[in-house]
């Protein structure tokens, strides 16, 4: 008796648990194509040089990682044709300006930190994707080398959604 | 008694190897340093030209209504028609090269972190030029540059005079933290 008491309860937690594994993996959004925006600042203050290398970086870095057929830059009318593109939109947050100096001489201090919000919508102006990333130059590198680093995360971020 | 003395002779030794290593990274540096031409201040692609390697060296020139960037393997030209915006900044970063970087890593081995020195003594201030500009097909791009101090505001000068469109110039941003 007891042991089919026991029987009944393991199957039963069975049962309850198996729906909830199978909707654990996130669902993989799909697109051929992706177009970058320009980085949008906002009201933080960020020297033009910074919006300019982490677009850079992110058409490279999204180029590299091979999830989209096709990477368009921000204005390019061949853009238009595709039906399923999506658009990268990223917008900084804050900005802590680091020092080379300080990082390489004390290794503690003098970090260069960059907090993005990444929105990715879609042609009907669907938000699929919003998140939050941040990069940094810790040790060693100039300060621009925060966007390099940022640029890898956003480029992670959409390979694991896409 | 001089811990050295008391250590015997190999420790006085591997002290003196030290100090030499030291004493001769921080010659090499300044030959280094030394070496930088003031007449034909070379500049450093930092982004965004295709064709050209980030950290490459080379000359930046505008003539014939093109801004040209000439490295040691190749060139990039961009048509100062389709620049949108020029823009200048500054950053207090290292100097001296590839050498001088290559001897920062190796001085991290000095005796109790004196090799961190070498940051205090390559620092060096540069001019941040980045250049907007737009493809045939519309798409928007950017070129970001490091020059010698004083030298961006030459080059965006020689692009207002070439034609090119600039948006007025910001208040220029204090110097960047080394």
């Amino acid at each position: 008796m007891r042991r089919n008491a026991a029987c009944f309860l393991f199957f039963f937690a069975l049962c309850w648990m198996l729906p909830t594994r199978a909707a654990e993996p996130p669902k993989k959004l799909s697109a051929s194509a992706i177009q970058i925006n320009l980085v949008e600042v906002g009201n933080v203050e960020i020297p033009a040089e910074f919006r300019f290398a982490i677009y850079e970086c992110l058409i490279e870095q999204v180029r590299k990682s091979g999830t989209f057929q096709k990477v368009f830059r921000g204005g390019d009318h061949a853009a238009d044709a595709i039906p399923d593109l999506v658009t990268l939109h990223t917008t900084v947050e804050k900005y802590t300006e680091g020092s080379q100096m300080k990082r390489e001489v004390t290794t503690v201090v003098g970090a260069t930190k960059l907090d993005v919000g990444v929105t990715v919508t879609a042609r009907d102006a669907k938000t699929l994707l919003d998140q939050k990333v941040s990069g940094k130059v810790r040790f060693f590198g100039e300060n621009l080398g925060a966007t390099n680093d940022l640029a890898k995360r956003i480029s992670k971020v959409l390979r694991e959604s896409f | 008694m001089h811990p050295l003395r008391k250590a015997g002779p190999f420790a006085r030794y591997c002290s003196d190897v030290k100090s030499s290593v030291l004493v001769t990274l921080l010659l090499g540096v300044s030959a280094a340093l030394a070496q930088q031409p003031d007449q034909n201040p070379a500049v450093r692609h930092l982004i965004g030209l295709e064709s050209i390697k980030r950290n490459a060296t080379g000359q930046l020139t505008v003539q014939n209504g093109a801004m040209q960037f000439k490295g040691a393997k190749n060139e990039a030209q961009i048509s100062v028609a389709v620049i949108d915006d020029v823009f200048i900044g500054s950053e207090t970063t290292q100097g001296g090269g590839k050498t001088a970087r290559v001897m920062k890593t190796a001085a991290i081995a000095a005796p109790y972190g004196s090799g961190h020195v070498l940051s205090l003594l390559l620092r060096t201030k540069v001019d941040i030029l980045t250049v907007s500009y737009h493809e045939t097909g519309g798409g928007l791009r950017g070129a970001i540059f490091a020059l010698p101090k004083g030298e961006a505001d030459k080059v965006r000068d020689k692009l207002v005079q070439a034609g090119a469109h600039t948006n007025p110039a910001p208040e220029p941003k204090q110097a960047g933290k080394p």
